[in-house]
């Protein structure tokens, strides 16, 4: 297969508009409130369709059509999840946080529970899932240069890299912002279009589901009613419920999309960008469905590649590609919804796909990358260890701190560790069981202490990231329950379960230990709540 | 705890998961739920791809930031009033 030009000028096109719109803000980012929260000045709609841009990462594009061409119908119950769980954010983090109206992530932490080093705490999980996010997000831009140039694999993570870096370095939050809203447009349209070709090939849902069938019996059933289920994984319904959590609660209270609430006008536009953000992303998903649903009936029926010796089903053509452009790692197996699209043999198709599939890669590395530029920078080497570099020179801080994030990422992402939604849900947990707690609680219970926020971050971090390891290296998945018996396997999707064990855990030692200073309860828990009538 | 929380968070709340969950029991109880017809298409594609995915979630945030802003419309004018 070689590159065809209509999908170059494509990809072309989407790049020149991603740098007139770098180009136009060059000027504004230069100062350094502009820098990191776009000088609070986006409006509802430019924010909503950011957010959706930033919170939606390759793993959705990607790996949300892989995971339902492996997992079956079981799985669009994670989708409704994901979605399910922005509009929680609107009264429950948007509207305070825009409120109190930091500059960084781990502010609240430090301020609420008075003391400096909850910076360092709550900065380790960020870290840990801020890596993991650039990671994925260059594996994602190079599968869609693959796709796009027919570079061997290892050249495209290089692109990549170099792309996604200067992309940031020259923008900061405002050009992510306003080039971040684009698109999130860019991704909805693609999406979009791309299921309006799968549904039209196949002459209709009915149709659709019918040649669905023909390849996949067993993939609409659902655990205990069917004889056999669609998935290992989806034979409980542990496993459906797990995978419904463990995204759900990220819009929340992931970093990456919490800061997007501080860059508004005022806290009515914090709420409304999240209809905006649910609309835009609730259509794209809306299309990686039907694109995921009927990706292995497409590639197996439709993919020129299918002719190739040896090549007799859906896999067996994503482990030829797999040989073929060195796709290292896991990850061959996200191709499969760009294989999907390539089996309808429609050049402006695809063309739209690689354009949206860059729009959701790139946004989503700027957007952690600048997360964890100001966490290292500005509060780490700032506020927790006195440095003065990063208050006086905070474009340039940031941007070394740039330069460090990607050459590391790049350099993991040449053989990625495990398939770029499986790192996604891994990023989510850690995140979400250990600095979820203290914000969302903190933010709501005055009762919440210090101890307990940093025994939280800490012992999370830790339990979640050992039972993930645990599982994937003595039951071959981090899909099972990390304490199974290997012959009885329990089906816990990414341990989902810490999420709610840190809540309780939370709670129970804030009942145990001092409360914080009631000035402190008034400033950062009273006076952020809404008015009362 | 959740002290001060407007209401009309509980009641999005309660729409999400109740949809969520009473379709989900369905499918505990009913074999073939999703691939039974509704409305001429597979009932899945109704209750889990349109509503549960898209329409009841842009309702519900709809609701959140509309409620919202009659409340504090509410709170303005009887401020302005004093």
């Amino acid at each position: 297969m070689e590159s065809n030009p209509i999908v170059l000028i494509g990809a072309l096109i989407y790049f020149l508009i991603i740098f007139y719109i770098g180009w136009t803000s060059r000027k504004a980012s230069m100062d350094a409130s502009e820098f990191y929260v776009a000088g609070r000045k986006v409006g509802p709609f430019v924010n909503g369709s950011a957010l959706a841009a930033t919170y939606f990462s390759p793993a959705s594009f990607l790996g949300l059509p892989a995971f339902i061409f492996i997992l079956g119908y079981p799985f669009w119950w994670a989708l409704v999840g994901i979605i399910g769980g922005m509009p929680i954010a609107t009264l429950l983090t948007a509207a305070p946080l825009r409120k109190y109206a930091p500059t960084s992530f781990t502010d609240y932490y430090a301020d609420r529970y008075e003391t400096k080093w909850m910076r360092l705490w709550s900065a380790i999980p960020t870290i840990i899932g801020g890596f993991a996010y650039v990671i994925l997000s260059i594996v994602g831009t190079a599968l869609f240069l693959l796709c796009i140039l027919k570079f061997n694999f290892t050249i495209s993570v290089i692109l990549a890299s170099v792309i996604v870096f200067t992309y940031v370095y020259f923008g900061g939050m405002v050009a992510t912002t306003f080039s971040t809203a684009f698109q999130g447009i860019a991704m909805t349209v693609a999406a979009v279009v791309a299921a309006g070709y799968v549904i039209g090939h196949y002459g209709g849902l009915n149709g659709l589901t019918d040649a669905v069938i023909s390849t996949s019996p067993n993939f609409f059933n659902m655990p205990y009613v069917a004889e056999k289920a669609s998935h290992p994984l989806m034979a409980t319904w542990t496993g459906v419920i797990g995978f419904f959590f463990v995204w759900h609660f990220g819009f929340s209270a992931m970093p990456y999309t919490v800061v997007r609430f501080f860059t508004t006008q005022d806290i009515k536009s914090a709420r409304r960008s999240v209809f905006w953000a649910v609309l835009i992303g609730g259509a794209m998903y809306g299309g990686l469905i039907i694109i995921g649903t009927g990706a292995r009936v497409l590639i197996e029926q439709l993919h020129p590649l299918m002719a190739t010796d040896g090549v007799t089903n859906a896999m067996g053509l994503l482990k030829h590609m797999k040989t073929a452009y060195g796709v290292a790692g896991a990850s061959v197996t996200d191709y499969s919804m760009i294989s999907a699209m390539e089996a309808l043999k429609s050049p402006f198709l695809l063309a739209i796909i690689a354009a949206g599939g860059l729009a959701i890669a790139m946004a989503t590395a700027a957007g952690w990358t600048m997360v964890l530029n100001v966490v290292l920078g500005r509060d780490l080497i700032g506020k927790v260890f006195g440095s003065k570099w990063p208050e006086e020179k905070p474009v340039a801080c940031t941007r070394v701190m740039t330069i460090f994030i990607i050459v590391v990422c790049g350099l993991l992402s040449f053989k990625p560790p495990a398939l770029v939604l499986d790192i996604s849900g891994a990023a989510f947990v850690v995140i979400l069981c250990s600095v979820g707690p203290p914000l969302v609680l903190g933010l709501w219970w005055e009762r919440g202490t210090t101890l307990a926020a940093s025994l939280t971050i800490i012992v999370m971090t830790i339990c979640s990231t050992s039972s993930w390891m645990y599982a994937k290296y003595h039951l071959g998945s981090y899909h099972w329950f990390f304490l199974s018996d290997p012959a009885n396997k329990i089906s816990t999707p990414h341990q989902f379960y810490w999420v709610f064990i840190g809540f309780i855990f939370y709670i129970l030692i804030s009942l145990i230990t001092p409360k914080n200073s009631d000035e402190a309860i008034q400033k950062y828990v009273k006076d952020l709540k809404p008015e009362q009538l | 705890m959740f002290k001060g929380m407007p209401k009309i968070f509980w009641i999005g709340m309660g729409i999400m998961y109740g949809w969520v969950f009473f379709f989900m029991f369905l499918e505990m109880i009913i074999p073939g739920l999703p691939l039974k017809q509704f409305l001429g298409v597979p009932a899945c594609y109704i209750y889990n791809w349109i509503m549960g995915l898209w329409i009841i979630n842009i309702f519900i945030s709809y609701l959140f930031y509309s409620s919202e802003e009659k409340r504090e419309e509410i709170i303005k004018n009887r401020k302005g009033a004093k």
